[in-house]
């Protein structure tokens, strides 16, 4: 399937935009916060370090 | 057969997304599985990744994985419930092809803490997975899938769980997710061969293939033995790509296959490029048999006769022992803890039939249990 450019480099962006944060850590203060002066493509995807957070199946 | 898609499993995650990027530059995605209950702790959702999402929703090729569910809760849990309604506005936001979940209850202290293992296969469990079943479909209002699970107590649980779940999901008229890399657990936790377990599942009702990679583990009770784990920490095995091409033309109403790994193993280059090439190699072989025709009449999944919802069915007795066992697991030192208060438990001498279980199952369960349950601090 075609993903267009422009959403390509708003992924690419949000990926280098990182974070040590998780999407399912257990602190509360790693919890992403959106950044007010932060256009909305330049939103950061966390980065999961811990092997034992975001299972999204591999549980086993 | 109809056309079978080449997913990946994408989520909010910059490990997986870098990964997935060449595939999507490259135009090779053409599906994407999200698991849509696993972002509980994000306050907003960038703006790009739900633009990525209506890309492929507004096309009909998103497919919603559920993770904490807890198909098998005994008990109704508010969570559960919470659930649903996520799952309900979700469906009204995304077009989802099909919503699928794991088989087995979740172990583990709160809601996001915990990890599927099974549950006797019996008329209470049964009833209980085709109630949560009904439900996910009144919320979604899509076909409704349910995966094998990878983790089995015993041999003959292994034998039994493709009838399992071809119970549960018939009232619905649902359908399977073969997880390819958890049969191959399977095969090598319990020595059994391709065709003598292949055979024992629905395969006319495999609506999705998952491949992935995991690890091995030691049996420090065998030296002799390694379990297969389940961990989607790694490339996808040539084994379980050889799996693929065996059960494709085994599979008439197939249409997704889909790529999975954790976000935690792609955190290299060399990581990343294994994905690639993987799926690639996956896409291969799925086009293959694209390109033979067969006449097939394409089953929807969805159901023939609506469900009637009625009070969420429970088994407080199962839901107790759930409890019970989750905490033997979590908190057990040592296999011989974990046995010896397994014997004297409520739970011994019971449909669980723990007497059954193999030993290296059970050290397998504990370090699951353990891995996944929350931590302190």
């Amino acid at each position: 399937m075609k993903i267009s450019k422009t959403l390509l480099g708003a992924i690419l962006v949000g990926v280098a935009v990182q974070t040590t944060a998780s999407s399912c850590t257990k602190k509360d203060k790693d919890v992403i916060k959106p950044q007010s002066e932060m256009q909305a493509n330049e939103q950061p995807a966390p980065q999961n370090s811990d092997p034992a957070c975001c299972p999204a199946c591999g549980m086993g | 057969m109809p056309e079978i898609r080449s997913a990946i499993a994408c989520n909010l995650d910059a490990d997986i997304l870098s990964a997935s990027l060449p595939l999507l530059e490259e135009e090779r995605v053409e599906a994407m599985e999200w698991s849509f209950d696993t972002l509980f702790k994000v306050k907003e959702v960038p703006g790009w990744f739900e633009e990525l999402l209506d890309v492929f929703s507004k096309e009909g090729r998103l497919i919603g994985h559920g993770v904490f569910f807890s198909l098998f809760s005994g008990k109704w849990l508010p969570e559960q419930q919470e659930w649903l309604q996520h799952l309900r506005n979700l469906s009204k936001r995304y077009s989802f092809d099909h919503v699928t979940e794991h088989f087995g209850f979740m172990t583990g202290a709160d809601f996001h803490h915990g990890a599927p293992l099974s549950i006797p296969y019996t008329a209470s469990t049964l009833a209980i997975g085709r109630d949560r079943l009904a439900r996910i479909y009144d919320a979604c209002g899509c076909p409704v899938g349910l995966e094998n699970l990878a983790f089995s107590y015993s041999l003959d649980e292994v034998k039994r769980h493709g009838t399992f779940l071809e119970e549960l999901i018939i009232p619905i008229n649902g359908f399977i997710i073969l997880d390819l890399h958890n049969l191959y657990c399977q095969l090598h936790n319990f020595d059994m061969t391709f065709d003598d377990l292949i055979k024992l599942y629905p395969l006319d009702r495999v609506r999705e293939i998952h491949i992935s990679g995991g690890s091995w583990e030691l049996s420090a009770l065998d030296s002799k033995r390694r379990i297969r784990r389940d961990t989607h920490d790694d490339t996808v095995p040539a084994e379980v790509l050889h799996l693929l091409q065996q059960t494709i033309p085994l599979c008439p109403q197939l249409r997704y296959v889909v790529m999975e790994q954790l976000g935690a193993g792609l955190n290299t280059p060399e990581s990343r490029k294994g994905f690639y090439h993987d799926f690639v190699k996956m896409q291969e072989i799925v086009s293959t048999f694209n390109q033979k025709e067969a006449l097939v009449k394409i089953n929807t999944f969805l159901p023939v006769i609506l469900p009637v919802l009625n009070g969420a069915i429970e088994d407080k007795e199962l839901y107790k022992q759930q409890l019970l066992l989750s905490d033997i697991l979590e908190t057990s030192t040592s296999y011989n803890e974990a046995l010896s208060r397994l014997n004297n438990s409520a739970i011994a001498h019971s449909a669980w039939n723990i007497e059954a279980w193999q030993p290296y199952m059970v050290e397998t369960a504990l370090a699951i249990a353990q891995k996944w349950k929350r931590k302190e601090g």
